[in-house]
């Protein structure tokens, strides 16, 4: 049996079949429905999750199976080094209005590659700035939409950058500004600027569910 | 009554309410015109950030969280009728071998199949549905109907002629 073969006895297995619905009954009581309170929520939720993004990050950081992208210099550092690093990208990067940087627990047993603190804060503000910007487009505020763009592009650009292909696990591209961020060659630095362009060109949806999976 | 420019936008969002709600009985809900109905809510409420030109994945990724939330809350109010091991709610019912290789797939491998199996969609828009890039969407799937093959291979009993070609 072929892939295709396989993928033609699964179409023909497909057990319910589409039908079209018109329920205009349920069309009137939905678009009654005031839409401004929960969007409010969603944007407290947003804010509430920031922890929660934070113990993510580090989680991921403390594991040494973090495959998609690698934190930038060679050596390996304890986690005096990795807070200091943390704090000090805090000092040279800006968070969108209204976010706050998480704490992260960086535990005393655990090490990290040197400018990993660094390249964790540059991560939480990338998806800050994505989030910020999915509210600006929610509140139609065409000067913050562009604003959060603006910056986004600006981390793309300078403190981000895409490892050869074939690379060690350890590259890093020479005269990296602190902090930096560098992406393994799969192809996700690419998907970060098509959602970029997609949302600044009207179509959101996938900053929407970058903020949703990644963000505060 | 005249529409409003919102109204009228929402309303193309809406056609797809038969489509939302049969994936929602595609995969197993309890209560797919529900789920639909929820989807629809949401969508009018954050209509913004619906994509105008294509809403059908972001439909389909709101329906898979619902879905995902109502077995969740089957599972709390209900632990005996659902598997504490089951991590996903479950695809509804397909002759058994199919039904056995599908539940051996991990939920991801699972849900990239059947968004282009059962619901038509590209890979770009499956790929939206699930929030991930078309790059990392293709090798999902890739990886996914390899193993789904795998798993209909082994429940297939081997013809006798084939094992005699493997022996010589």
């Amino acid at each position: 049996m072929t892939n295709d073969a396989t993928l033609t006895r699964l179409r023909a297995a497909n057990p319910v079949a589409e039908a079209q619905v018109a329920d205009d009954a349920l069309f009137d009581r939905i678009v009654a429905l005031p839409a401004d309170a929960p969007r409010r929520r969603a944007r407290r939720n947003r804010r509430m999750l920031v922890l929660v993004a934070a113990a993510f990050v580090a989680a991921i950081a403390a594991s040494t199976a973090y495959a998609l992208s690698h934190w930038v210099f060679t050596d390996v550092v304890r986690a005096p080094v990795s807070r200091a690093e943390y704090k000090k990208a805090q000092t040279i990067l800006d968070l969108p209005p209204g976010y706050t940087w998480p704490a992260i627990d960086f535990r005393d047993d655990s090490v990290m590659v040197r400018g990993g603190g660094g390249s964790m804060a540059l991560s939480i503000d990338q998806s800050a700035w994505e989030c910020y910007w999915v509210g600006a487009l929610e509140r139609r505020d065409t000067a913050e939409a562009a604003r959060a763009h603006g910056v986004l592009d600006d981390l793309m650009k300078n403190r981000m950058s895409i490892a050869p292909a074939g690379a060690p696990e350890n590259w890093a591209p020479e005269n990296a500004t602190f902090p930096h961020l560098v992406f393994a060659d799969d192809g996700g630095y690419q998907f970060k600027q098509r959602i970029y362009a997609e949302a600044a060109a009207g179509k959101p949806a996938g900053l929407e569910q970058s903020c949703r999976a990644n963000g505060p | 009554m005249t529409e409003t420019l919102d109204e009228a936008r929402f309303r193309g969002i809406f056609s797809h309410l038969g489509a939302v709600s049969a994936y929602a009985a595609r995969r197993g809900s309890r209560d797919p015109d529900g789920v639909a109905a929820e989807v629809m809510t949401i969508a009018w409420r954050r209509l913004p950030v619906v994509p105008a030109d294509d809403p059908l994945p972001w439909l389909y990724g709101t329906a898979r969280n619902v879905v995902y939330a109502e077995a969740r809350s089957r599972r709390r109010t209900a632990p005996d009728e659902v598997p504490a091991t089951s991590p996903a709610p479950e695809i509804r019912s397909l002759d058994p071998e199919l039904d056995r290789a599908l539940r051996a797939l991990r939920p991801s491998d699972r849900e990239a199949l059947l968004l282009v199996a059962w619901e038509d969609l590209t890979a770009a828009q499956a790929a939206d549905a699930l929030g991930i890039s078309a790059t990392a969407f293709r090798v999902r799937l890739f990886r996914a109907r390899r193993r789904l093959r795998a798993a209909l291979t082994e429940a297939e009993p081997v013809p006798l002629a084939q094992l005699d070609v493997e022996g010589t």
